[in-house]
């Protein structure tokens, strides 16, 4: 890729954020899981529908056509643009990261982005019946994640516990939070003994398929005041970072993939914000299973490469370490629902910079990071400030 | 009715009962990145001056995983050992790991790959999928 240099151009703010609880909600359509996001976080904004000059909905199961705009419908027929996005596990990030773009950009004052998903019960899979790949036997999310794990353990000394750690953190966070799909806790026993899918991943190291919803407004800076929103709420964007895969020498599989496809997008993101892996207080990072955690945590350099496990042993990842992961329990506890789950993380980040996270709050946090990575190699990084 | 290759752009067979083959794919005449597969530009490079090549039939292990619960419409044995191997012009391919006992399993083990005949999913003659085997 030629890297363009990233010239931003008016300072963009999260003004609002939403969620529905995730979890699973059979008798509630997609609609109405983006619908509960959505509302909430206009609310809190305090902005009116009518307000949005553009809105951005990330999802990936098809629900029919045009299904933004036929769920932003039941706000009112504004005529304002309405974009479909699908970029697997980042669908919702890469909602938010256009939605940033949009306004910095000066092209439009006040935006929308949401996101939601009903995810199919199950391990995730991406091709086709009677694709080569179901053949192979490769095409398992988890089991691509597996391979990562044991060759990290191989090459860095890991024991199984470490990645297991992982897990009992992201539950304890979760006790804490109304939003989370699984609340109860467990031992890093508990979650070696839970059912193997695929070694060295058990069953409590996997996030769990979910439903729900997500949504932030975003709001030119210089326009807050148009629109009465309250200043001392809004929590800068300081960085907005989106790639997809590089080659990394080892060929077209598509699940060979790199550990470290987010260390581009990172050095990206801390180069256009001016801040670097010291400046930052909490993360979020996309821990669909245990492994993925730590290998993010290093591709962001918030650890070296191969260590971030002893940093999670020590912990140095929990509410009350020097870098808390996941403090809303992530994926693993959260569940993922794929449109809504970049979001998610967002409104995590937004809410703990706001110091509006009760029991979970990380004290002093100005600077937050959010990463979501999707198939395709793609990875968002966005990194949000306070003040 | 013999076999016929699970993905003809990835694997040549070269024997009329499907019991042999190569892995095939591409070679970059800039910069010499090689891929598993089809390509029509360089994954590196983005060239279009592209080789055709075979990439044989040798590989070590980069990682591996026991698959307990597997993915919808696999075909094969519960549980499975997917290996991740790397060629040695440098692409991985995934496949199953066959006749290897678990705890022979080893990292940086060498190992080639064969063919199994595997009933196709919709009908029709069976497919010939390669698999990974310990030398």
């Amino acid at each position: 890729m030629t890297m363009n240099k990233i010239k931003p151009g008016r300072e963009v703010m999260v003004v609002g954020v939403g969620l529905h609880p995730f979890g699973r909600f059979q008798d509630k359509e997609l609609g109405q899981l983006a619908i509960e996001a959505v509302l909430p976080a206009l609310k809190d904004a305090g902005v009116k529908w009518k307000d949005i000059a553009i809105a951005y909905f990330g999802h990936v199961y098809y629900q029919g056509m045009s299904i933004g705009e036929t769920t932003l419908s039941k706000l009112g027929l504004t005529g304002v643009p309405i974009i479909n996005v699908e970029n697997a596990c980042s669908s919702g990030s890469t909602a938010f990261w256009q939605a940033y773009w949009g306004i910095t950009t000066g092209l439009y004052d006040l935006a929308l982005a949401f996101g939601a998903e009903k995810v199919p019960r199950g391990p995730v899979t991406v091709t086709a019946e009677d694709a080569p790949e179901r053949y192979i036997g490769g095409d398992h999310m988890m089991a691509g994640y597996a391979l990562r794990g044991k060759r990290y353990m191989e090459e860095t000394g890991a024991p199984a516990s470490a990645l297991a750690q992982v897990a009992v953190k992201a539950r304890q966070n979760a006790t804490m939070n109304p939003f989370a799909h699984r609340k109860d806790t467990y031992t890093i026993e508990e979650v070696l003994n839970s059912r193997m899918i695929a070694d060295p991943l058990t069953l409590f190291q996997c996030c769990p398929t979910s439903e729900g919803g997500a949504a932030a407004v975003l709001c030119a800076r210089e326009d807050l005041a148009k629109y009465g929103i309250d200043e001392s709420r809004a929590v800068s964007i300081a960085a907005a970072v989106l790639t997809s895969g590089d080659y990394n020498g080892r060929g077209a599989d598509h699940s060979a993939f790199s550990p470290y496809r987010t260390e581009p997008a990172a050095l990206q993101a801390y180069e256009m914000s001016g801040l670097g892996p010291e400046d930052v207080n909490l993360v979020q990072v996309h821990d669909a299973a245990t492994i993925g955690e730590l290998q993010q945590l290093e591709a962001l350099h918030l650890f070296p490469f191969g260590e971030a496990w002893q940093g999670t042993v020590e912990g140095r990842t929990t509410l009350t370490g020097d870098i808390p992961v996941n403090t809303d329990g992530g994926l693993l506890a959260m569940g993922h629902p794929f449109g809504a789950s970049g979001i998610r993380m967002i409104h995590e980040t937004v809410t703990q910079l706001r110091g509006e996270a009760g029991p979970r709050q990380v004290p002093n946090a100005r600077v937050g990071v959010a990463q979501c990575s999707g198939a395709g190699d793609v990875t968002t990084v966005h990194i949000l400030k306070r003040g | 009715m013999p076999p016929v290759s699970i993905d003809s752009q990835r694997l040549r067979l070269t024997n009329d009962d499907a019991t042999t083959g190569t892995l095939i794919g591409f070679k970059c005449n800039e910069c010499g990145a090689s891929v598993f597969g089809p390509a029509i530009f360089c994954q590196k490079c983005t060239s279009t001056d592209l080789n055709a090549v075979d990439l044989g039939v040798q590989g070590i292990l980069f990682s591996y995983t026991i698959v307990r619960i597997p993915p919808a419409g696999w075909p094969g044995d519960i549980p499975y050992i997917l290996g991740q191997v790397e060629l040695p012009s440098g692409p991985q391919v995934l496949a199953e790991v066959i006749d290897c006992e678990h705890h022979d399993l080893k990292i940086g083990m060498a190992v080639h790959m064969v063919l199994r005949a595997v009933p196709a999913e919709n009908g029709g003659p069976d497919k010939a999928v390669y698999k990974w085997r310990p030398v």
